[in-house]
């Protein structure tokens, strides 16, 4: 298809009279200067020279001679005396004239440009009316593909990592004679537990990784973020708060940095300040484990509520702190260009699916596993009767700690030491929920032991684990369809991890007189708003100062507080 | 020309796109990138197209990464002016 037509005529390029005497004058006298000449073509020195390109500048001095340098600096002086300061915006900008003159002349374009896949798919997706939808239907799919695909592998995972693993490591520590004491329950109760029940979730964020990879590089990731921008610059914010924002559904702490972008402190104060409640990567192992315990049918679709809640919240709050304490701008204007669509290419979306869990691994060996050892030491440690390392939970040091915290959450329906323990260490990582969850109630529900572990061999293990994942392959694929709404799988009524699952529903039962669902929705509101973790606190600081940090400590606790009493109080209110 | 681009920017209401600028000044687009390109090594107008951590590293998970920060991602391609305010 000719989308264009081109002729050419000689054309005679000049700049305007004074630089041109500059130009000549200077040229001559590089001509006339072998160290100058042999170097560099005279004319082209010269208006690179005048353009003030300091490099070659220098050279010209060096190579030239106080002589050229002094003829070099009058002629600078006579322009400047004209141009003032923009000789070399002068020099440019009379280019550019030269080359609009001669495409005005010689380039013929249709009257309409012509309309490109990309445009035709744009009209769509980044329609004023259409475009919030689309972005919500997508991020939809994307959790539930989180939740359905991956929650079969979830399962086996944990049932690999509490089962055979644990066995093996139990038996490992028995040929050094270090089983059925402090050592063993160390190993199998602190790090297996804590730092197993939270590598189970790999796969979910294996999934989420790879659905984000294929939004990024298919394109559409720069058009949620155009819509996401259109949606804040109407409520009032600044518009490339946006970029920050979206970083911040991975991680919370690179998305603080990334306010650096932003050209004024108040607007990166602001945006440093409404981060931290886009749900960050971190978080979503605790949606699923207490999403797939108290709404198998429906985790999916509360995990896209708490997304969208923690968007909703940091929209209203961005608002309503423009309004108040940032005083609210007039909009910077710009320009704004979305890349074409492409198709995604393997390579890409692997290297960003492993680089993105590969950190996630690396935590759980680091902080996740040092937090882990605390909340073992602190469950081993007994308040009043027991033993070192055998003691019952509730009788242990890290439930006296964690009673402390406990009358804070009690209106909010989930006021017991296990929930209340877990959230505070939640703030060193929010894994850690997961794992101290696991701890806590796995040291209740962990003495029923994994089905069949005593006459297990290594080979039931191999040909378990391996059947295991069959199945978990199997029960993927079937999921796939009830994405687009078509159930092929029955709703567990149980998860695998029954026994885990059992004492969390008993906890929440008991801590809210018998509304345990409504409690599980309080916690997960609270899990999403409340400060993500230190190493965000620290960049906080880091970024803004301590004043700031304490208001975004103090803030968003209130805020979590508040929001949290609010699903509870209010659905009691509704449906108790 | 130069400072027509710059004007424009200036005095548009929200978001512009380059094919609206060009159409608007009625510039190539290919000599409208050059004379944005230009600006932008001038320092008078910014240009970002990735959200990344803006090179945070005390604290910042990216620090063990040699390819820079893992969690940035492609944005949009944003111009805008640059604000003597720091």
């Amino acid at each position: 298809m000719t989308t264009l037509e081109m002729s050419f005529h000689q054309a005679l390029f000049r700049y305007p009279p004074p630089i041109e005497t500059e130009l000549n004058r200077l040229a001559e006298l590089f001509a006339q200067t072998p160290a100058l000449a042999d170097a560099y073509p005279p004319r082209w020195l010269a208006i690179q020279a005048l353009e003030g390109d300091e490099t070659l500048i220098s050279d010209i001095r060096t190579l030239g001679g106080p002589a050229v340098a002094a003829a070099l600096e009058e002629s600078l002086n006579r322009l400047r005396a004209i141009y003032g300061d923009d000789l070399d915006v002068v020099l440019v900008d009379q280019r550019y004239r030269f080359v609009h003159t001669i495409a005005t002349q010689a380039v013929r374009r249709p009257a309409t440009p012509p309309v490109t896949l990309s445009d035709r798919i744009d009209r769509v997706v980044t329609n004023r009316w259409l475009g919030i939808p689309i972005f919500l239907v997508v991020m939809w799919v994307v959790f539930k593909l989180t939740t359905d695909v991956a929650a079969p592998f979830v399962d086996w995972l944990d049932s690999v990592l509490s089962g055979p693993v644990s066995r093996w490591i139990g038996a490992l520590l028995g040929l050094f004679g270090a089983n059925g004491g402090w050592v063993e329950s160390l190993v199998i109760d602190g790090v297996a537990a804590g730092v197993g029940g939270v590598l189970a979730f790999v796969p979910v964020l294996l999934t989420l990784y790879f659905a984000l990879a294929l939004l990024e590089d298919s394109g559409y990731m720069a058009r949620a973020a155009f819509v996401m921008d259109r949606l804040m610059r109407a409520l009032g914010l600044h518009g490339k708060s946006f970029l920050p924002m979206i970083v911040g559904f991975g991680c919370s702490v690179p998305a603080i940095y990334a306010t650096r972008t932003l050209d004024n402190r108040r607007d990166r104060i602001l945006t440093g300040l409404l981060v931290p409640f886009m749900s960050c990567s971190a978080r979503l192992p605790v949606y699923v484990l207490i999403a797939m315990i108290f709404f198998p049918a429906h985790a999916g679709q509360v995990i896209f509520g708490l997304y969208l809640t923690g968007i909703v919240v940091a929209v209203g709050v961005g608002a309503l702190l423009q309004r108040t304490l940032f005083h609210r701008q007039p909009q910077a204007p710009f320009v704004l260009e979305l890349p074409p669509y492409r198709m995604p290419t393997l390579r890409n979306v692997w290297q960003q699916m492993w680089e993105r869990t590969s950190s996630f691994i690396r935590k759980a060996g680091t902080i996740i596993l040092a937090t882990s050892i605390v909340v073992w030491l602190l469950l081993a440690i007994p308040i009043g009767e027991g033993e070192f390392a055998d003691t019952p939970v509730d009788q242990s040091a890290f439930a006296a700690v964690a009673n402390a915290a406990t009358p804070v959450f009690t209106p909010l329906g989930f006021g017991r030491w296990e929930t209340s323990g877990a959230l505070v260490t939640g703030l060193i990582a929010k894994e850690v929920v997961v794992g101290t969850l696991a701890q806590v109630y796995g040291g209740a529900a962990g003495d029923e032991g994994a089905p069949g572990d005593e006459a297990a061999t290594l080979v039931d293990d191999l040909t378990g684990i391996a059947g295991g994942f069959a199945t978990a392959v199997g029960d993927a694929v079937r999921a796939l369809p009830g994405i687009v709404g078509i159930n092929l799988v029955e709703a567990e009524e149980e998860p695998a991890a029954e026994g885990l699952a059992t004492a969390i529903r008993t906890g929440f039962m008991a801590s809210s007189g018998g509304h345990g669902a409504l409690a599980a929705l309080a916690f997960l509101v609270f899990v999403l708003l409340y400060t993500p973790c230190v190493a965000a606190l620290a960049a906080n600081r880091h970024e803004f100062g301590t004043p700031w940090m304490l208001v975004s400590l103090f803030g968003q606790f209130a805020i979590a507080w508040l929001a949290a009493f609010i699903v509870f109080r209010g659905g009691l209110m509704v449906w108790g | 020309m130069l400072y027509q681009v710059l004007e424009v920017i200036e005095q548009a209401n929200g978001s512009v796109s380059l094919a609206e600028l060009s159409q608007q000044l009625q510039i190539e687009p290919g000599a409208l990138e050059g004379m944005i390109a230009f600006w932008v090594r001038k320092g008078r107008l910014k240009e970002a197209t990735i959200a990344g951590c803006g090179g945070g590293s005390r604290g910042c998970i990216c620090g063990a990464y040699p390819n820079g920060c893992i969690f940035s991602a492609a944005g949009p391609r944003v111009i805008t002016l640059a604000s003597p305010d720091p």
